[in-house]
């Protein structure tokens, strides 16, 4: 069953790019392993230009002055960081490019950890590694990590930005997440909501596990889809052969108005017997 | 760095829409799960749209059907069903078709009766709904509008009902054919007969009067007949002759259905006009001048809090023929 939903997974996984975006090494103590970093993450989603009405033609951002309304060429744009209502202190591009990080073309991982016990809220974007000329030394890191079930935790920059990061393995290969930093994570128990939170009875917990277990099986991606992407891109054909478009109600509501009516009348009946 | 944290942002959009799809995906299999307990039948594609006209999706068409299972059921039980299935909703440029034959993969727990057909000579396999559960299971094969003869089962050929079916033709409308159900009614109170009346669902009028089932179709066909021809002497717009049905403004009172096999659609069921309209059993009150066949549809009808056929059964006259 896993091996099948791999199988799937593999027919409907995005495409390799061609180029990486970056090239370093992992470095692990004195140990330098030369790595390519390439994309691994897309976002497939569906998406649209705004196009004037009118005549049809594509719509640009431009920014214009809030006093007059007039748009301002980009050279007299400078960024300003609001200290006070209305009192901006003022950087232009090269004041910030002067103390930006440079890259030092590095992942340095401190140390190798349980892969589960990072908590899936800190994942950021996922890369992937491929080996820069010796490919001896990255596969002996990939089957090191594989065979102890183990991820390395180090940092990276990317960029001009710091990340956390984590080195692990995905499908014989070695992949880089970058993670969160703990002050962009809310901790849920700050919601009022979560204060006095009541325990459930026995009756309905019983229920509840009943739902879950009825319910559990086997994780397979591929049976998510994005029903929004593949109903717009149905009208987009639709539309492409001039058919006319209908406003559909979501299955669920007759699901649930179904049950309701069954219910009343499964006693309605009962009562007639 | 632009781009990446335009990539950051749009991915956190991503999760809260994956998360909400999710729930959605999570709350429909409950109640999937649910559905599954309270009936035997696997509903599929309930979104599907059965009358384009006005929207009605199949699951509608269920709910439907549920609703008026108390007061149908008692009606149809027992009787061999001839049924007509929309599997691609109700449009004149899509299929649909009679079945008489319980279909390929009927479940084990639709009762069915094997009945031999002299005209095709060959042995039909009937479903009998006497239960919810094949109600939904009928709705579910997109069998729209149901058809029942006038015997049960056991006593195919005693009939336990006498049949008029009073059918105007254009420009005779509804209208009409309540002014004829009516002077039909008065004629069959005078023989001391009790019946029944229910719309059509198209244009016309169905009145049914409950007997003991003892005499053969030969006897209340002639029977059905004699009235309407007495119907037709005394008023202009009535005929009693299947040769003059389609002289215009005319109105029928056909009694040749009263044969072994012959049906009409069941009381509550859904006809397939584009208003989803419904064949609907009235109070004798109800029927007069004016009456309209869109007053009665799968949105009105489960409204009604009468019954006008409840108990019709034990409400048997004795025929003497």
């Amino acid at each position: 069953m896993a091996q099948e939903n791999l199988e799937k997974e593999e027919r409907v996984s995005a495409s390799a790019p061609r180029r990486p975006i970056w090239s370093g090494s992992v470095t692990i103590g004195l140990v330098n392993l030369p790595v390519k970093l390439y994309p691994m993450i897309y976002d497939k989603g569906v998406s649209f230009r705004f196009l004037h009405k009118v005549d049809g033609q594509p719509l640009k951002y431009v920014k214009m002055c809030t006093k007059d309304d007039k748009i301002v060429p980009w050279d007299e744009v400078v960024r300003g960081y609001e200290v006070a209502k209305n009192e901006y202190v003022t950087f232009d591009n090269k004041e910030l490019d002067a103390i930006k990080p440079e890259s030092d073309r590095q992942i340095r991982i401190s140390k190798f950890i349980d892969y589960f016990s990072v908590d899936p809220v800190y994942f950021g974007k996922t890369y992937a590694l491929m080996p820069d000329k010796s490919k001896e030394a990255y596969s002996l890191l990939l089957t090191a990590l594989e065979r102890k079930n183990k991820a390395g935790a180090g940092r990276i920059t990317l960029r001009t930005k710091e990340y956390p990061a984590l080195l692990h393995t995905y499908r014989g290969a070695l992949v880089l997440t970058t993670l969160r930093y703990a002050y962009d994570v809310v901790n849920p128990q700050d919601f009022e909501d979560l204060k006095k939170l009541k325990e459930p009875s026995k009756t309905e917990l019983d229920l509840a596990i009943k739902i879950v277990t009825d319910l559990s099986g086997e994780f397979d991606i591929t049976e998510f889809e994005d029903s929004y992407k593949k109903r717009v891109e149905e009208i987009i054909e639709q539309k492409l052969k001039g058919e006319k478009i209908r406003v559909e109600k979501p299955p669920e509501v007759e699901a649930k108005s179904l049950m309701v009516a069954l219910r009343e009348t499964l006693k309605q009946l009962e009562k007639q017997q | 760095m632009f781009r990446l944290y335009g990539c950051v942002f749009f991915s956190k959009k991503e999760i809260r829409f994956a998360s909400i799809n999710f729930i959605k995906v999570f709350w429909c299999k409950i109640v999937m799960e649910e559905l599954k307990e309270l009936t035997k039948v696997e509903l599929k594609n309930l979104d599907k749209i059965f009358y384009p006209k006005i929207n009605v999706t199949k699951g509608q068409v269920v709910e439907y059907y549920i609703k008026m299972s108390p007061k149908m059921l008692p009606l149809i039980a027992d009787r061999p069903l001839v049924l007509t299935r929309y599997p691609d909703g109700v449009d004149k440029e899509k299929v649909s078709f009679f079945e008489k034959n319980a279909p390929e993969g009927t479940p084990p727990w639709v009762k069915t009766k094997t009945i031999y057909s002299e005209t095709t000579t060959r042995d039909i396999n009937y479903v009998i709904c006497n239960d919810l559960d094949t109600l939904i299971w009928l709705a579910n094969l997109a069998a729209i509008e149901i058809h029942m003869p006038f015997s049960k089962v056991n006593t195919l050929d005693k009939p336990d009902f006498l049949f008029f079916d009073i059918d105007p033709e254009p420009p005779a409308t509804l209208s009409d054919a309540a002014e004829v159900a009516l002077l039909l009614k008065d004629k069959l109170c005078a023989l001391e007969l009790t019946p029944f009346i229910k719309t059509s669902g198209k244009k016309g009028l169905h009145v049914v009067i409950p007997i003991v089932p003892e005499h053969t179709f030969e006897k209340t066909r002639a029977f059905v007949h004699k009235i309407g021809i007495e119907l037709a002497k005394e008023s202009d717009m009535v005929v009693s002759e299947f040769k003059d049905t389609k002289k215009p403004g005319k109105v029928f009172a056909d009694y040749l259905q009263n044969s072994p096999l012959r049906t009409m659609v069941v009381p509550y069921s859904l006809r397939s006009t584009p208003e989803a309209t419904v064949s609907t059993p009235l109070q004798w009150a109800e029927v007069k001048k004016g009456i309209n066949p869109s007053d009665f549809t799968i949105f009105n009808v489960v409204k009604r809090k009468s019954n006008p056929w409840k108990n019709i059964f034990e409400k048997r006259c004795k025929l003497e023929v």
